[in-house]
């Protein structure tokens, strides 16, 4: 069932002003600065930084930022006797505070690097705490944790789950630290948000971790209420905010709409005031048109925590929880002098009163802007019932495979022949503008191919105004090219356009620029079911009457992939690429059809086989709705997705052709795009041949595909004609 | 001299923010750098930061002084023939 109202019932930090809730509250109350010169790793001039001491890896095993977000989850769950049912985690490096040390002394070991995906932190937590629900990661850059509980907040009211694990979180490291470096965005000084001579931010790190519970009334352990969220991106430019802050006052007016509250009604604005000249300028332009001559309280914390990335809207959001319990307005660290180019002033002490309804800011590189409204547990109206998550009516569709684009991809399907390989770059670029494209390389030249030729399938005027983007690596030639100039000019030198590019909402923002997509902009990286989780976002966050574009791709990199992904590192030849599909939410039940249906822990193959046939509708609604299977057999996990196949077959006793199509796409972790677009396509084409079904054509009858994703996790979509 | 880093430094700039269809040769070593033709934001020019750096050992660190230095190419080369240690 699903509940309309979604409460904080627990929550966990770690930050660089304390290593829990009670610490940060103290720090809170006294303005303390977590602010120290960087000693995490030797550099020439250290600048302030918000580092975490003691050393929270307690398992050398695991990277830094892996350790915080399980130090933040245990204390959100401290008081919980059971796990929550799914688990949402904004990160942006994943395990890079291990992998760039491996790189650098070129360990060529796989089983070193299983922890550098940013999906493998959601997936440790699942672990950890015995999650049997999915595990989701969203990769926005600085918005992913205020990202993730708009994510977590719309799974519950969606019906997908009734308690979430939400937040966020990052480990300092080299690679964020000279990328910033090289941007020129670390002020010297220590990052002073808002204030007249602010030179730049000062990088953090953290966790913090949400339980969100939905519930038809106030629980009595309800702390607070995650009473509205909103996103939106500026597609303006890779990295700079828009100067008038439209980007940022979009998603701050939908926050508000979505709680049902007025901008007066605001008591206190946290800002994502990372102290760089841009975004503070940006942000602050559009407070004043928000708010005009009335604005309330509102203040940055990063001065005393310092910006901890992925972490940061999860930790402000928790921050904000905190001083709502405790009636603590936070003061704004580093603050001295007006910005007469700005006009206001942050509260720069901390103010003791009651405050009930909050308003939290979260921005990043792509353009991408998130914002939280969070109130006492009984001060917002009640929201609407939302439905479940739609299916997408189809539009249009491409992919890339070795082989080429859509109507190659497809006559190598239908000849029974693998489209696998690795196209060439300037196959991929031949339609792009160059000067577009001057400073992408492999995954966001991908990422615009697909999204120019999908576009064109469709044959629509208007553009996609939300994007959608599953991703498990990201772009891995930026990220190895970056690591490789550092370590090569002894950790002096890196390379900004490889920084800016390395995030993995990078493709997802050139994307929004291509098609000036102000709307939701979201990046989901969760290991091979990266797309899947993209899809089902499309479901929730796509904007009634408008076009949006859900995609997945992923590059090989010959040095990087086979280390990082076991499926390739298994020796299947090199292979990439992706689809795209241009939808709508589906208002009839007709035409080209693709919905998320399920999403769970594969660890137990008997389990989820059972849960994914009841999700499905049981027996005869699978053998009644579907022609054909489409298997996801990631070659790493191919004992446990068998298992899982067989066991949801026999229950099923379905008898259509199961096609495993990683052997058609070749490995790699977003073929559940390329499939899906083959899946549209061949119920378009109305038969699957001889070769592929077995004894003789296959028509489809039915006009269904059920495309499953099996190992790690387990998911479900179905495409339908 | 001044001729010969001018001519190096539109080649390197053709190639640090790789710039294809732009004939080093053709550059205007008077015109603005960022918003000119060229197409050059601050991201090239923190791209271009870096190579100078790597290349003949001048830091171009404060925003101040970036912005007189990247005025165009001939004061970019006029400010390493000045400060080169390589």
């Amino acid at each position: 069932m699903a509940f309309t109202e979604v409460f904080i019932t627990g929550i966990g930090i770690i930050s660089s002003t304390g290593n829990n809730c009670q610490e940060n509250l103290e720090a809170l109350k006294t303005a303390k600065s977590g602010l120290r010169p960087l000693s995490l790793f030797p550099v020439a001039h250290p600048f302030p930084a918000g580092e975490i001491h003691p050393d929270p890896v307690s398992d050398p095993g695991l990277p830094r930022t892996h350790a915080l977000a399980l130090r933040a989850a245990r204390e959100a769950l401290a008081r919980e006797d059971r796990p929550p049912d799914a688990i949402v985690i904004g990160v942006t490096t994943g395990g890079m505070p291990k992998t760039e040390l491996l790189l650098r002394e070129k360990n060529p070991h796989p089983e070193a690097y299983i922890w550098h995906g940013a999906g493998t932190v959601a997936a440790c937590l699942a672990r950890e705490l015995k999650c049997p629900g999915p595990a989701f990661t969203i990769s926005t850059a600085c918005s992913s944790g205020a990202a993730a509980l708009i994510f977590g907040r719309a799974l519950i009211r969606s019906g997908a789950a009734v308690r979430v694990l939400a937040g966020g979180a990052d480990g300092l490291c080299r690679f964020t630290y000279f990328g910033f470096n090289s941007l020129q965005l670390l002020d010297p000084q220590g990052a002073r948000p808002l204030d007249k001579n602010r030179a730049g931010m000062s990088l953090g790190e953290g966790a913090a971790m949400l339980l969100l519970t939905g519930a038809g009334e106030v629980p009595a352990h309800a702390i607070a209420r995650l009473a509205g969220g909103g996103l939106s991106c500026d597609a303006y430019h890779a990295t700079a905010p828009r100067p008038d802050g439209a980007g940022a006052l979009a998603a701050m007016r939908e926050a508000l709409a979505d709680a049902g509250l007025s901008a007066a009604e605001i008591d206190y604005i946290n800002l994502h005031g990372t102290g760089t000249v841009d975004n503070d300028a940006a942000e602050t332009a559009a407070i004043k048109k928000l708010f005009g001559n009335t604005i309330p309280e509102f203040s940055s914390i990063k001065g005393t925590t310092g910006h901890s990335l992925g972490a940061a809207g999860a930790i402000d959001a928790a921050v904000c929880v905190l001083g709502l319990a405790h009636g603590i307005v936070p003061a704004n660290g580093g603050f001295r002098e007006v910005d007469p180019l700005i006009g206001i002033s942050p509260r720069t002490k901390p103010h003791f009163r009651p405050i009930r309804r909050l308003l939290s800011n979260s921005f990043g590189f792509g353009g991408n802007n998130a914002a939280v409204v969070i109130t006492a547990p009984r001060e917002t109206p009640s929201r609407p019932q939302r439905s479940a998550p739609p299916a997408l009516r189809v539009r249009g569709s491409a992919c890339l495979t070795g082989a080429g684009g859509i109507n190659a991809t497809v006559a190598r399907f239908l000849s029974g022949e693998s489209a696998a390989g690795r196209l060439p770059d300037e196959e991929i670029a031949k339609d792009l503008p160059p000067r577009a494209i001057r400073r992408l390389k492999r995954l966001p030249r991908l990422a615009l191919a697909l999204a120019a030729a999908a576009q064109a399938d469709a044959a629509v005027k208007e553009n996609p105004a939300a994007v959608f983007f599953g991703t498990a690596w990201g772009p891995l030639s930026e990220t190895y090219d970056f690591l490789m100039k550092l370590f090569e000019t002894n950790e002096s030198l890196s390379s900004p356009t490889d920084f800016i590019g390395s995030v993995h909402n990078a493709p997802a923002g050139q994307v929004a620029l291509w098609f000036q997509a102000a709307g939701a902009n979201l990046t989901a990286s969760c290991g091979d079911y990266s797309f899947e989780q993209a899809l089902l976002m499309a479901g929730l966050f796509s904007p009634a009457g408008k076009f949006s574009i859900v995609l997945g791709a992923e590059e090989t990199h010959p040095l990087f992939s086979p280390l990082l992904d076991a499926s390739v590192a298994g020796g299947a030849a090199a292979s990439d690429g992706g689809g795209a599909l241009i939808v709508t939410p589906a208002r009839e039940e007709s035409g080209a059809r693709l919905k998320s249906l399920f999403f769970a822990s594969g660890d137990d193959p008997r389990e989820a086989a059972g849960s994914l046939v009841s999700a499905l509708g049981g027996l005869e609604t699978i053998r009644g709705k579907y022609d054909a299977v489409f298997a996801g057999i990631p070659g790493a996990d191919d004992a446990r997705a068998r298992e899982q196949l067989d066991r949801f077959l026999s229950l099923t006793r379905f008898s259509g052709p199961v096609i495993d199509y990683r052997r058609y796409t070749g490995q790699y972790a977003a073929a559940a795009a390329t499939a899906s677009v083959l899946a549209v396509r061949l119920i378009a084409n109305g038969k699957i041949p001889r070769s592929l079904a077995g004894a003789g054509d296959l028509i489809l009858e039915k006009k269904g595909i059920l495309v499953l994703g099996l190992g790690r996790q387990v998911t479900a979509l179905e495409a339908l004609g | 001299m001044m001729e010969a880093l001018l001519a190096e430094l539109k080649k390197k700039l053709v190639e640090t923010i790789n710039l294809p269809d732009v004939n080093p040769d053709l550059i205007d070593i008077n015109a603005p750098l960022v918003g000119g033709e060229l197409g050059i934001d601050s991201i090239d020019i923190l791209e271009l930061v870096v190579m100078i750096e790597q290349d003949y050992g001048v830091k171009i660190d404060s925003k101040e002084v970036g912005r007189k230095v990247f005025a165009s190419l001939k004061s970019l080369a006029e400010h390493i023939a000045a400060h080169r240690t390589q």
